[in-house]
Order: C-alpha cells, then structure tokens, then sequence
C-alpha cells in the first residue's frame, strides 16, 4: 500500500502522459501505412517508403519549413515583448492597469474567424500584401496574450527580495534584470515561449485569411484532407518532435556532464 | 542608465510600449472594423452599409442563447476536466522532473506538432465504434450496448480538454516549480498528512497558475468550433460553430460580428466575476 | 498606368513575401485601392491585346491536376510552359468554396486583384462570382478547344453562354455504402427512414449536394427549386436529425468513418469513392433510384487576372490528350470530349471505370442543382438551422 502511495503520482503522471501521447502513437504508427489509396485511413501494411522520402508530395517541404520558421520567429519576438509586458503589470503601479488588463485579455476571447478577417482588412486597407511576413504578425499578435498570462503567473508568487539584494551588492537595474530576474523567472518565460509556438505552428484559422499564397504545414492538412493526407504528413509531425526531443536530451546530457556549480 | 534612473515612472510604459503598440495596431483596429461591422446590414448583392443594425445584438442573443449557454458550459467542464488531469501532471514534472524538465515539456506540446486535424483523426481512430476503446467500456458497463463515443457531448467536450491541455499545463508547471521544496517539507513536517500540506501550502502556492491555466483553457475554449464540428452532431453546436456559419456560408457579416462581440462581452463579465472570486491582488491582475 | 513605386513600397515588396510578385498583385498593391474590375494588365484584355504574360497564377483545388510523384512537378503545367513560355505557378488553396470565397471577398468587395489568373470553384459559387461581377469574361477567340465540353455541361443555367467559366472536372453526388452491413441500398429514403442505420449515416453539410438528394425523394424538381418543396424536405432532414438517425453532417471526412467502419451509408462523392474502394473493395457507390447529383468546379477568372494568358491555358487543358493526362490521375469526371479515347491508351481500366467515364444511363439520373437556389441566402439559412450551426 505505502509502495502505491510513494508511487501514485508518478503512476498518474505516466497515466496522464499515455493520454497525452496516445494519440501521436497511432499518427507514428500510421506513418509506416502503405495505404493503396489516398486516404490513410486503416491499416493496410507495413513500409518504410514515406520514411525514406519524407518530403515527396509536392508542397510539403514549403509548408513545414514556412511554419516552423514563422513559429519559431513569432514566439521568440512573442515572449519579449509578453514578459515586458508581464514585468510592469506585476511589479509596477501605473495609470491604465484596466485597459492594459483588458487588452491582453481581448484578443483571447475574440473568435479566431472574425479576428482573422479583420486583420485581413486591415492589411487590404493599407495596401501590404498578404504573405510570410502577414502570417508572422497575425501570430504575434495572438500569442502575446497567452505568453503575458503565462510569465505574469511566475512573477506573482517572485521573491524580491533577491532582488535587492543584489542591488544592495551594487547591481544596477539592468544587470540585476539580466543576472538575478531572468534567470530565476526563466521557467515562466520558457513556458510562455513553447506555448507561443505551439499555438503558431498549428494556428489555422487566422493564418488562412492573411497567408496570401504562402502555405503553412496546418494549410497544407486542412488542404490535403480533401483528397486524402499522405502518410508523409504523419512522418513529419513524427520528425518534428524527435529532433526537438534530441536537442532536449543533448541539452539534459551536457548538463550531466558539466560539474555541479558551474555557470 | 542615469536616463533610466531620473525617469524611472517612465519604466512601466517603455517596458508595455512595443507590446501594447503591436496589439493596438494588429488588433485594435481590426477590432474597430469588426465594431464597425457589426452595425452593418447587406448582403453580397446589395452590398453592405453602416445602418447602426443594433438589432444584430439583440437578435444575437435571442435566436442563440442556446448554442451561448452551451459553448459556455461546454468550456467550463473542459477547463474543470483539464485542470484535474494537468495538476498532478505539472506537479510531476515541476517537483519529480529534474533534468528532465525540459523534455517533458516538450513532451506536453507535442501533439500540437501534428496539426489538429491529423491529431482529432487519430483520436476517432482510437475511440471507432469498433475500437478497444468502446468494447472495454461496453464490457465494463459504462457504455450501453448500442452506445457510442463518438458524434456525441462526450467526444466534443473531450476533444476540447485534450486539445486545450496545455494551455493548463503549462502555466500550472510555471507556477508549481517556483514553489521552494523546503516550504513542503516544513508543512510536511508540521501537519499530520501530506494531503494537508498539499492543501494548506502548495494549492495556495500555485493558485497563480491555476488562474491563468483557467483563463488560457477556458476563454478560447469557449469560442471554439472545430470540435463541435467534427466530434459532434447539430445538437452540440456551439457558439463558434454559428459565428463561422454566419460569417463563412450566409456571409452575414453583421450578425457575426454582432455575435463576436456578445461573446467576448460575456466572456469579459465572467472573467472580472472569477478575478474578483480569487482576489486580485494574488493574480496580479 | 500607375505612379512609381516609392521606395517604401519597393522595400515591402521585397519583404513580403512572393505574393505581390504577379503583375496582378503588384498592381494592386501599387494602387491600393482602385483597380477596376476587367483586368488592367498591362493595357491587355480592355482592347483585347494578345500578349501572354510572363507567369500565370493558379488556385486549384488539391489533387486536382496529374502530379509526378517522383520529381514533385506537374507534367500538364510543364508541357503548357514549353509550349508557351508561361511559368505557371500553380497554389493548392482551395479547400472549400466559402472559405476561397470568405478570404478573398474583401478584395474583390474592393475591386482589387486576388492576385490568380484562374480559380476553380463550384457551380454555385461560380455563379456567385459571375452574378456579382467578381469574374471576367473569358477570350473564346483563343479558345477552340472549348467546343470540346460535353454537350451536358454546355449552358449551365448560372452561365448560359459559357462566357465565364469552363468546367475543370466534375464529381457525382450519391449514395457510398458497406452492403455487408447495410445489404442493398437503392434510395436515400432508407437512410432517413431504416432503423437499422439508426446513428449510421451521414449527410454532407454542402447544401446543394444534400438538398438535391433529399428534394428528388420527394419528386421535386431540382434545376429550378420551389422554396415549399425546399421547406418540406427540410422539415423531413430535421426530423431525421432529431431522432439521432443521421448521425453527423461531415465534409469529406465522412470517408474515414466509411473506411472505419463508423458509418455504414453516407452521402458520398464519386471520387472519394474511387479511393475509399482501393482500400475496403466491398464500398459500394450508387446514384440513388430517384435522382442523384452531378457537380461541377469550374475554372474562372478572377478580377485582376490576365485573361489571355488564362483563356490559353484553358484551351491548352481542353485538349483530348492534355484532359486524358490529368484525369488519368485526378480520378472524377472529364468534362472534355475526346478524353475517354485517349485516356484508353494509358489505362484501360480507367476508361471503363463508370465513376470517370460515366455512361448514359448514369448521366441521365443526375440532375445539376439550382445555383441561385445553392445560393438564396433563405434557403441556405434553414439548411443551416438543420446542420446546427
């Protein structure tokens, strides 16, 4: 029973992960599909082929490296200016807290159809053409939002203690920022930050009104749903999150490797 | 430096500047369009003019307060059902993660890798009405012979939570992890039962990422769409599902703009009512 | 024309990604505003002027044109290129009628290019396009090879005189089933009405594919559509929607639930069905006893277009052989006359294969629905009310 006890959360953590992932577990499986048609559909039999030539539908290569670049674009530009954002809400007594509360929030409430034509608009009105660069900032806009949401739950609880301190030790504002605040609410940042790009590499809606004719990955699903997602869809989502992976674990490796204490 | 240390009342509007700038320009004015909009009737034919239609608001919310309650119930018991599965999932990675925080992480996002679309299809794949899933539960007795997962309020709200998973996660993990270990530790030893510390230090301790896990899950859950489109039936239509109805097919602009606006106007209300619930000052609202 | 591009918007162009690059595009942004709808490039179409643009910029629907699947290009466009010297750049970004339509409509709403020489879109909205002055008319001169159109689609009642559009390819609506589960399926009827279907059907959420069915059942005329005999069949779909008979309305994922087992009968399409057969041999397809439908998506030119550049390119594809190459991969309905001949010399079993090359008897129980009734925004609102939406 103690054994249970000692281990139920980590049980229920597994548990929860196997929810999390089973999905993606079926969409691997099927990347090995040999379907005889176009749909993907139901098993047919085992074959490496779309391992071996990931990028062979037409488009799909454009599509993946466009999202992946725009997502990796938007969140970065999306965390800096959301943790900016973040730091004077909760740290600073200012005039107009309201209205800066209410335009954080709007933006997640409003549905993404609406928003994304009349941003459409916007762009028409001013004459920028539609494209790479619309997309970026249509998903800046949006993930602004959850990143200030996010950073902002870090700060609340923040002790600033250290903070003084460390300008008592002679730090200025800024350094004080760059060495003692950032790192210690690095963790929020970085969480704001991957949800900044999870929510642009598979944004829909929004980027389908201001794309132009740029496609990104989601565009090019939706677009092959039609008439059937080659199986090489379900290899690259695959291959997406393994490289991630392997860049964490290099990362968790050459922690190990490093000697406790080191900078 | 010495710029920074005689205006400092300054540095909270340089540090919201280029946020808030990008927002007013990129959404601010689509919004006054979408304002705009929604006092506007016409049709394709006859084209569209501002009559200050403020009957698209109230007919709004007259022919849909159905698919409005139920979008509403809809994301709350998703936003319930997402915190109960990302809470000790956070706390896992947050307190048993170590080094390997960030791969797990990694590992919470990761369904957003493959597209909703390719993810949904999988998930009707797993819940087929001749999967595994469905016997064991028909065997077991929670689901009736005839009964099925699928096409049903179950498969639309599970879709949500699944869906919205990490927009709880994440902030909860966020908030779990700046919890020092030792705080823990002295409750443990101070109450009788870890439940207790639980309760009497970390939930209050974390309850700044329980709020913004619940506003990131619950408010675009709400005005979602895709979910009730492909998991359900017309019997769990949802609000999302009419304003792109509205705006896509009849192309009545004007309703669904007016619509639009109804939403974020009742989201914004329950918003301040939850705010005030929790107390702002711990929020950081 | 216009005045010179300043340098602001020399920088934006650069920035912007490709699409400003077409000259349609670059005109638009460059004026900003006012581009009048009958194509102003280059001092062409007003007068009739016969020069062919450097590049020409097609919206397509997906998979809808031969691919090779080993060097990723497109043999129909390369051969048009060789033949012409016109670069096509060809964007699969048509998903969805109103979706195309829901993008693009607030530049056409201003008269500005969308930035596509040719779009392909369905009847109805075809005729939206036509009806609202958002296409233009084709240059017929450099198109001999429209007299190869099949005599049914020849005057469609949304464009009588094929001025505006031709026919890309078209599809028939029908019934696909699992006859292991459901034995023989003949009429639409039974999927409203046979309670061992009961949660196993679904409809499609495209009105005039659903409501072309469901108006024949109760013997309607559907070429021109009575609003009561709409209501009526309406108010029989709600009722089967209310008893938990149909159990979704679907685009076309109603195929996977087909090829899962999930659903036994389905208002289907034909080429769907052509794919679905390769994987489970047993799917059937039929054209319900009553009538079925028969669609069409249409090649059209878009305001901002350069319709002599697209009117030789949709002579180019009306060529027998050319139409025989793309179907040969496409798989639905050849709207070229010719193509059946020479689609036998590539494949055989394709020429034979009914839901291609459908036979007389096919034909003659399809009707093309009404495109002003697919686009009554009455009539779309109370399928829209059915749907749930």
């Amino acid at each position: 029973m103690a054994f249970v006890r000692r281990h139920l959360l980590s049980a229920y953590a597994f548990l929860a992960f196997a929810y999390l992932l089973l999905p993606i577990a079926v969409v691997i499986a099927f990347s090995f599909n040999d379907p005889l048609g176009r749909f993907n559909y139901t098993w047919q039999g085992f074959t490496l082929a779309h391992w071996q030539e990931p990028f062979g539908p037409p488009g799909l290569q454009d599509a993946i490296l466009a999202s992946l670049k725009i997502a990796v674009l938007a969140s970065l530009v999306a965390t800096a200016l959301g943790t900016l954002i973040a730091l004077a809400l909760v740290r600073y007594g200012f005039r107009g807290r309201g209205v800066t509360n209410l335009l954080i929030f709007l933006p997640l409430t409003t549905p993404e159809i609406v928003l994304g034509a009349s941003l459409l608009t916007l762009f028409l009105n001013l004459g920028v053409a539609t494209g790479f660069w619309t997309i970026f900032i249509a998903h800046v806009m949006f993930d602004i939002s959850f990143v200030v949401v996010t950073v902002k739950a870090r700060l609340v609880g923040f002790d600033r203690h250290l903070e003084e301190a460390a300008m008592d030790l002679g730090a200025n504002p800024f350094t004080t920022f760059w060495r003692v605040t950032l790192p210690l609410i690095a963790p929020g940042v970085a969480a704001g930050a991957l949800l900044a790009f999870a929510l642009s590499i598979d944004d829909f809606v929004i980027t389908l009104f201001n794309a132009g004719s740029t496609v990104t990955f989601p565009l090019y699903v939706w677009g092959a749903a039609r008439v059937g997602v080659p199986p090489q869809v379900n290899v690259i989502g695959t291959l997406i999150f393994v490289i991630a992976a392997g860049l964490m674990l290099v990362n968790v490796l050459v922690q190990i490797r490093r000697p406790k204490g080191a900078v | 430096m010495d710029f920074l240390h005689r205006h400092r009342r300054l540095i909270p509007y340089l540090l919201l500047a280029p946020g808030l700038a990008w927002l007013a320009v990129f959404f601010l004015v689509p919004t006054y369009y979408l304002a705009n909009t929604s006092l506007q009737t016409g049709s394709l034919d006859v084209g569209y003019a501002l009559t200050w239609a403020w009957e698209n608001y109230s007919d709004a919310i007259s022919t849909y307060h159905e698919q409005f309650v139920r979008s509403i119930l809809y994301a709350g018991i998703a936003t319930v059902a997402a915190l109960l599965v990302s809470y000790p999932l956070a706390y896992f990675v947050a307190f048993r993660g170590g080094r390997w925080k960030g791969l797990l992480l990694l590992l919470i996002i990761a369904p957003f890798f493959v597209t909703y679309l390719i993810r949904t299809l999988a998930w009707q794949t797993i819940l087929s009405d001749d999967g595994y899933v469905v016997d064991v539960l028909q065997t077991v007795g929670v689901l009736g012979d005839g009964d099925r997962l699928l096409a049903t309020s179950t498969a639309v709200v599970a879709g949500i939570t699944y869906n919205f998973l990490p927009f709880m996660a994440l902030p909860l993990y966020v908030s779990l992890e700046q919890i020092d270990g030792r705080l823990i530790e002295a409750a443990e030893d101070l109450y009788s039962s870890k439940v207790q510390a639980f309760l009497r230090v970390t939930l209050p301790l974390s309850l700044p990422g329980v709020f913004a896990g619940t506003l990131l899950t619950f408010i675009p859950a709400a005005g979602d769409f895709i979910n009730a489109e492909l998991l359900g039936t017309p019997r769990q239509s949802m609000i999302g599902n009419v304003i792109q109805s509205k705006f896509l097919v009849l192309t009545d602009y004007g309703q669904a703009a007016a619509l639009s606006f109804v939403l974020m106007a009742a989201i914004l209300v329950l918003i301040v009512v939850y705010t005030r619930a929790l107390g702002t000052e711990r929020m950081g609202v | 024309m216009t005045r010179p591009l300043t340098r602001r918007e020399l920088l934006e162009r650069a920035t912007l990604g490709g699409a400003v690059l077409t000259i349609p595009g670059f005109l638009a942004a460059c004026g900003g505003g006012g581009i009048e709808g009958s194509g102003t490039t280059t001092a062409a179409t007003a007068g009739g002027a016969k020069t062919l643009a450097d590049k020409l910029v097609m919206s397509n629907w997906t998979l809808y044109i031969d691919i090779d699947e080993k060097t990723k290009t497109y043999p129909t466009l390369e051969q048009f290129t060789e033949q012409t010297g016109v670069d096509v750049q060809y964007i699969e970004d048509v998903n969805d009628n109103d979706e195309w339509f829901g993008k693009n409509q607030a530049a056409l709403s201003k008269k500005q290019s969308v930035g596509r020489d040719i779009t392909v879109l369905t009847d109805w909205m075809a005729g939206r396009m036509v009806r609202l002055g958002y296409a233009q008319k084709l240059d017929k001169s450099v198109i001999p090879n429209a007299s190869n159109l099949v005599d049914t689609l020849a005057s469609p009642s949304f464009d009588p005189n094929r001025e505006y559009t031709l026919p890309w390819q078209s599809g028939l609506t029908g019934i696909g089933f699992d006859p292991e589960k459901t034995g023989e399926i003949t009429s639409v009827s039974q999927l409203l009405d046979d309670p061992k279907l009961k949660g196993r059907v679904t409809f499609l959420t495209e009105m005039p594919s659903t409501m072309n069915l469901m108006m024949q059942l109760d013997g309607a005329e559907t070429t021109k559509v009575d609003k009561t005999d709409f209501e009526k069949s309406i108010a029989r779909l709600q009722k089967a929607v209310d008893s938990g008979q149909i159990r979704q309305f679907t685009g076309n994922d109603y195929s996977g639930m087909l090829a899962k087992g999930d659903i036994w009968a389905a208002i289907a399409w034909s080429g769907d069905m052509v794919q679905l057969k390769l994987d489970k041999p047993s799917l059937q397809f039929v054209i319900p006893d009553e009538g079925g439908d028969i669609w069409t998506d249409n090649m059209l030119i878009p305001t901002g277009g350069d319709v002599f550049t697209a009117s030789t390119f949709m002579n180019f594809v009306y060529d027998p052989t050319v139409a025989a190459q793309i179907e040969a991969y496409v798989n639905y309905i050849c709207p070229v006359e010719g193509a059946k001949e020479e689609i036998a010399k590539i494949d055989q079993s394709l020429a034979s294969n009914p839901l291609i090359f459908p036979d007389a008897a096919t034909l003659d129980k399809v009707k093309v629905f009404d495109a002003a009734a697919a686009d009554d925004p009455e009539l779309k609102a109370m399928f829209q009310k059915v749907i749930g939406a």
